[in-house]
């Protein structure tokens, strides 16, 4: 839910980090926490359970270039993976404007991956939002690890819907592939918002 | 289903004036009008000292997951929550299905006072807002779409 104000000339926009439990989407928040400049980032907040695992989510704002003097902040929040904690990852959802499924590419994990992205598209049908409109990148984590699904075989398991949407290798621990991932989401959600001027157009 | 909200300078002015009246009624040390989705929206008082932004990702998460809690129990929703600390404490309540309202306040004034204008000054936001809602989003410079170079604009990473 992208909420536009006039009067501090800020526009905000919030981005879903979904995907498995493990597959390292908080591990995305502490890269960008890490690599922004402190101008560019508020405090990162993470609710989680004494073994580090998601319990409801992770918080980090970020402030982008400005457009046309308004500055355009994203909120990025990370949902629990693991699979009993629906009801929190639902209500995290509220308000999206953009989502990352962060997949983990391990081929053990490849089922736990199938089984996220349906229940991504189930829990954004109760807001009336739908994986083939909304803005939503893919990210194929963890490329480092030997144990991996070939590229070809991932997009064809989880990016085959109804459009192909962007898609990016990672390694999220390093960053690799952690700001891609972020830019291509952000300029879709101002996209959706905006609409763009056709190139060579005066 | 997008909850878009868009903020006039003029919606601003009014909302502004019902949280100072709101501050000033509950003698609380800080209020804040917060988007359930996470977002703060306004602020009065010594809230322009604290970090707003976390405050609203967590009260507006700790209160959704209140209202989840009150469907498992049956209910439409906990219309308050309310957190007692041993200086400050911290009273949030139902503006509309939207928004909610945080006070934040210690020993000068009681929950009771605090509880009492919220339920005020919540009716007042809330018809603030849903005029908000009803207006166009984009206005003024913001109506064209965008170039294609404001399009290829990035969040930027710090130089190693």
């Amino acid at each position: 839910m992208s909420i536009i104000n006039y009067a501090a000339k800020v526009i905000n926009f919030k981005l879903v980090y979904y995907g498995p439990g493990m597959a390292g989407k908080t591990a995305n928040l502490q890269f960008v926490h890490r690599c922004l400049p402190d101008d560019n980032r508020g405090n990162m907040i993470s609710l989680a359970t004494g073994d580090d695992r998601t319990l409801f989510f992770d918080f980090l704002p970020v402030s982008a270039t400005s457009v046309r003097g308004f500055t355009t902040k994203f909120q990025l929040y990370t949902v629990p993976g693991q699979s009993r904690y629906n009801m929190t990852r639902k209500l995290v959802l509220r308000g999206v404007d953009g989502v990352v499924f962060v997949a983990d590419s391990q081929w053990d994990r490849l089922k736990e991956n199938v089984e996220s992205l349906r229940n991504l598209s189930d829990n954004l049908r109760e807001y009336r939002l739908d994986l083939a409109t909304v803005p939503y990148v893919v990210q194929y984590n963890k490329r480092d690890l030997p144990d991996v699904a070939p590229l070809d075989y991932l997009e064809y398991t989880l990016n085959r819907g109804a459009r192909r949407v962007p898609a990016f290798e990672a390694v999220a621990v390093t960053g690799k592939g952690v700001f891609d991932t972020l830019n291509t989401v952000s300029r879709m959600v101002l996209l959706r918002e905006f609409g763009q001027v056709q190139e060579g157009a005066s | 289903m997008r909850h878009d909200l868009v903020i006039y300078e003029t919606d601003a002015a009014r909302i502004d004036a019902v949280l100072e009246r709101f501050l000033g009624d509950s003698s609380s040390a800080a209020v804040l009008l917060i988007d359930r989705s996470g977002e703060p929206l306004a602020m009065a008082g010594a809230a322009r000292t604290l970090d707003t932004v976390s405050i609203a990702a967590l009260a507006a998460g700790a209160f959704s997951s209140t209202a989840a809690l009150a469907r498992l129990l049956g209910e439409s929703e906990f219309s308050v929550l309310f957190h007692e600390g041993l200086k400050e404490s911290l009273h949030v309540s139902t503006v509309d299905d939207d928004a909610i309202l945080l006070a934040i306040f210690d020993e000068r004034t009681t929950v009771g006072m605090v509880r009492l204008f919220a339920r005020e000054a919540s009716q007042g936001l809330g018809a603030i807002l849903v005029e908000a809602r009803r207006r166009p989003r984009r206005t003024g410079v913001l109506a064209a779409p965008l170039t294609p170079e404001e399009a290829r604009s990035a969040i930027r990473q710090r130089p190693a």
